[in-house]
């Protein structure tokens, strides 16, 4: 059975920690951009927690939105790319073929979410920062976008691993990074074609959204949440 | 055909002879003002080269351009030459259909600006990419690497666009040239005669090879249009073929064709001003071409006005909050100083000056063109920078402020342009002088449309010459 | 090559020398395609002028044309379907997309004939030695005879004379 990848974030969950963040950073070789970069808009992170506020301190309405790629099945990255290195998969995930990308930055003018990153510069890690780099993934050098990919390192060695064992997979047998590390359950990872799978139930549920779904992009993340804010109080 | 009285031959015997002398000096002489702008320009250009290859070496973020503003102004430079470019088609080619004899002295510095225009402007997105030593990716070549172009994008069409005009643009620059070529050749000796009768490909100036060229030039006219239409279409549709608020507008196509032509006249009068003064053509460009190409920026700054209030009242009526942003952003808030400053430099300006008479001067339409230049500049700056400044989500909003590199390889742009003309206006007479001969026959080199009469009329033709403006 | 000829003020003139000519070429063994006739400008509306019209060069520009076009459906459809590219659910070979490109190399195709027939048409490049005056570049025309036979000389000088030449010349090499 063909597989599509699909994420549920649930924002009535999400405490704004950024576990979700670091984790996926030390998941795929992101790297650095440091103060001054980041002061000049060139953070490099491939999933952000957005953050919205309304009132003051003792009860402000705070909303967080965890936003990384959404694996648009109508993508406006894809077309626009002259190499091709913004691709759908046959599992329903926007692929980025690092070798193909000359970086013209097509592909994130695009993006309506503005959820790729761009290297700016030759990534590099200082003694020993470098041997905690993730050898399943590529290190990407200058003038490469990059972006969320559904840890794709986790779901093809998962499927190996099952086609070795000549077995299907199995639903949470793996997760991604992001979803792994967050503390309130608040990312779920699956397969959508899987009826059983928690995300295909979750993505059902009366609460879901789609961000900037009005688009047509036909995102494969789904947003939970009740409305717009939420008090402490309210479950 | 219209006899005429012996004097009126002889003074156009020496008008004849006088265009000779005039338009080949440039060749063989240069001034001490020529070789300081030569390397002004080439100055301009080294710096230029040395801020790429800085880039090249550190990476593309020695630029300003960051999440969520990727492009800034090396696609503002890239849609700004290629813009320019449209001076030769529209001069050219429109008015050679329309037989406006009046086109004749300004065609050849025209088609001049739209190649090197060209190069300049098709260099930029080979420069501006992350990793410019692919940038041959975008060509299709049979590899075993399973790279391919994507015909979808527009980029992709960028590629066949922009390599169709400048191959077309060439031709139509070089094809009239060559009989210049020739003139020069029979002028010169030694090395020069050599390079010369190479590039004059031999001309002898038969009746059957005039024929051949000039409807060789006939037919070149009718195709570079709908080329020069489309290329500046398709650049446009870099922007609007996206989701991009502000950018995913219809009107892009025609907006940017007539933006285009618009700055593509300003550019063609500056040239033609600085060219009237340095090169002593006062004789051929005339204040008459001034006031004709004067009109006919009028025309385009007013096109252009509507356009732009077009798509700004359409955008502002909707009221789609996604498109408010940018809106504002570029009226009233952080862009509203450069917005303003287009404005005026587009329509303020311009449109007085162009549509008195009485300012419609040399003068006149150089500090217009001046305006305009910036103008068109800021404007396309204005369409990419706030709308990507200022996409969907607040978050991701940005800003953007350029660097060092980015103004230098700006300038070493207008650097690059001034150093390829200035070097063709010593290797090519700047004003095509078989075609100002042929304006001087008696009918002018237009359609004969009168039989030749059986017997004279007895009339003797005397007066000025046609070259000043008629009241 | 040998060429007697002379140079005259203005297209009437020449035209008269070329009907002199072309009247006088079997008396004085000439063929009408010796006879030369160069200027600075072309002179249209002219019989010696327009005698070689042809419509042909639309008819080359017109297929060129659609050769372009043929090689830009070639180059889009066929490459896009031989090449084993994943496009993830975008029609392969869409047609509006690549009509665009089809349509620049049709343009394409159409400018680059029109110049190669030009070429041919005017026979150029050509570096065999002809002759060269620079009267021709101050708006005299010349009309001449390339090759003629040694004993029509005089003849030949005097029926260009009598057109109203300003001057006649005898080049050689």
């Amino acid at each position: 059975m063909s597989h599509k990848w699909g994420l549920v974030v649930d924002l009535d969950r999400c405490t704004g920690c950024q576990a979700c963040v670091v984790a996926c950073r030390a998941e795929n070789n992101i790297p650095t951009a440091g103060p001054d970069q980041s002061a000049r808009g060139r953070t490099m992170q491939w999933i952000r927690v957005e953050r919205t506020w309304e009132g003051d301190f003792p009860n402000p309405k705070i909303r967080f939105q965890p936003v990384m790629c959404q694996q648009c099945d109508e993508a406006p990255c894809e077309p626009v790319c002259p190499t091709y290195a913004s691709y759908h998969t046959e599992e329903g995930l926007n692929g980025q073929a690092y070798n193909r990308c000359i970086g013209t930055r097509f592909c994130a003018n695009a993006c309506p979410y503005t959820v790729r990153t761009f290297n700016f510069y030759n990534p590099s890690w200082d003694m020993p920062l470098n041997l905690q780099l993730n050898p399943d993934v590529s290190v990407r050098s200058v003038g490469i976008m990059e972006k969320c990919t559904f840890c794709v390192q986790r779901i093809k060695s998962a499927e190996i691993q099952a086609e070795a064992e000549k077995r299907d997979l199995k639903d949470g047998e793996f997760t991604t990074a992001c979803a792994q590390s967050c503390a309130s359950k608040a990312l779920v990872f699956g397969d959508l074609n899987d009826p059983n799978s928690e995300v295909s139930r979750l993505s059902a549920s009366n609460r879901s959204t789609r961000l900037l779904g009005e688009l047509g992009t036909r995102p494969n993340v789904t947003y939970l949440e009740r409305g717009t804010w939420q008090d402490a109080k309210n479950s | 055909m219209l006899p005429i009285s012996s004097e009126a031959r002889g003074r156009m015997q020496r008008t004849v002879e006088q265009i000779e002398k005039d338009l080949l000096q440039p060749i063989f002489k240069s001034s001490v003002k020529y070789k300081i702008a030569v390397s002004l320009s080439a100055a301009l250009v080294l710096a230029g080269a040395s801020a790429f290859g800085y880039q090249l070496y550190n990476g593309i973020g020695v630029w300003g351009i960051n999440s969520p503003v990727f492009w800034a102004f090396d696609i503002t430079n890239f849609v700004f030459w290629i813009g320019i470019s449209h001076a030769g088609t529209l001069i050219s080619a429109i008015l050679r259909l329309c037989n406006a004899t009046w086109r004749r002295p300004v065609t050849r510095c025209a088609e001049a600006i739209t190649v090197f225009s060209i190069i300049i402007g098709g260099l930029v997105p080979l420069c501006h990419v992350g990793r410019p030593w692919l940038a041959f990716w975008m060509i299709p070549y049979p590899n075993q690497r399973g790279i391919w172009p994507n015909f979808r994008s527009p980029l992709a069409w960028d590629f066949f666009a922009i390599s169709t005009y400048l191959t077309g643009s060439t031709i139509f620059l070089f094809l009239p040239t060559v009989p210049d070529f020739a003139a020069v050749r029979d002028a010169s000796k030694g090395l020069r005669k050599r390079i010369y009768s190479m590039l004059s490909l031999g001309w002898q100036g038969t009746p059957r090879q005039w024929q051949r060229l000039e409807v060789a030039m006939h037919i070149m006219a009718i195709v570079i249009v709908p080329v020069a239409v489309s290329v500046h279409t398709i650049v446009s549709w870099d922007f609007s073929m996206t989701l991009v608020p502000m950018w995913h507008s219809t009107i892009f196509g025609p907006y940017f064709v007539i933006g285009a032509i618009f700055s593509g006249i300003a550019a063609l009068i500056l040239a033609m001003a600085l060219l009237r003064h340095f090169l002593h053509l006062e004789a051929y460009l005339t204040p008459l071409h001034f006031n004709n190409l004067g009109k006919l920026l009028l025309t385009t700054s007013l096109l252009w006005f509507y356009f732009t209030f077009a798509e700004r009242l359409t955008t502002w009526y909707g009221n789609a909050p996604p498109e408010m942003d940018v809106f504002w952003t570029s009226i009233r808030q952080s862009f509203s100083p450069l917005f303003w400053t287009m404005v005026i430099c587009n329509f303020v300006i311009p449109v007085p000056i162009l549509s008195i008479k009485r300012f419609r001067t040399i003068t006149g339409t150089a500090i217009a063109s001046c305006a305009i230049i910036v103008g068109m500049w800021l404007e396309r700056f204005l369409i990419i920078v706030p709308a990507l400044d200022h996409k969907f989500l607040r978050y991701a909003w940005g800003t953007y402020r350029p660097t060092w590199v980015e103004d230098t390889l700006m300038a070493s742009s207008f650097g690059m342009m001034a150093l390829l003309y200035l070097l063709f206006s010593k290797a090519v007479p700047m004003i095509s002088i078989w075609e100002m001969k042929v304006g001087l026959q008696p009918h002018g080199g237009g359609i004969i449309t009168t039989a030749p009469a059986t017997k004279p009329h007895g009339l003797v033709l005397e007066g000025p010459l046609p070259t000043d403006v008629p009241e | 090559m040998n060429i007697i000829y002379g140079l005259y003020a203005n297209p009437e003139a020449a035209q008269r020398a070329v009907d002199a000519l072309r009247a006088a070429g079997s008396h004085l063994k000439f063929d009408e395609r010796q006879i030369v006739i160069i200027s600075g400008e072309p002179h249209e509306g002219y019989d010696f002028a327009d005698s070689h019209l042809t419509t042909r060069p639309y008819r080359w520009a017109v297929l060129g044309g659609c050769i372009g076009a043929l090689s830009g459906y070639l180059l889009t459809t066929l490459s896009q379907k031989g090449y084993p590219i994943h496009t993830g659910g975008m029609p392969v070979t869409p047609l509006w997309t690549n009509g665009i490109v089809i349509y620049e190399l049709t343009m394409l195709g159409a400018i680059l004939t029109t110049f190669i027939v030009l070429l041919r048409g005017a026979r150029l490049p050509s570096f065999k030695s002809t002759v060269k005056d620079p009267e021709i570049w101050l708006g005299k025309i010349l009309v001449g005879v390339a090759e003629p036979a040694e004993a029509a000389r005089p003849e030949l000088e005097k029926c260009l004379l009598l057109a109203g030449a300003t001057e006649v010349k005898l080049s050689s090499g």
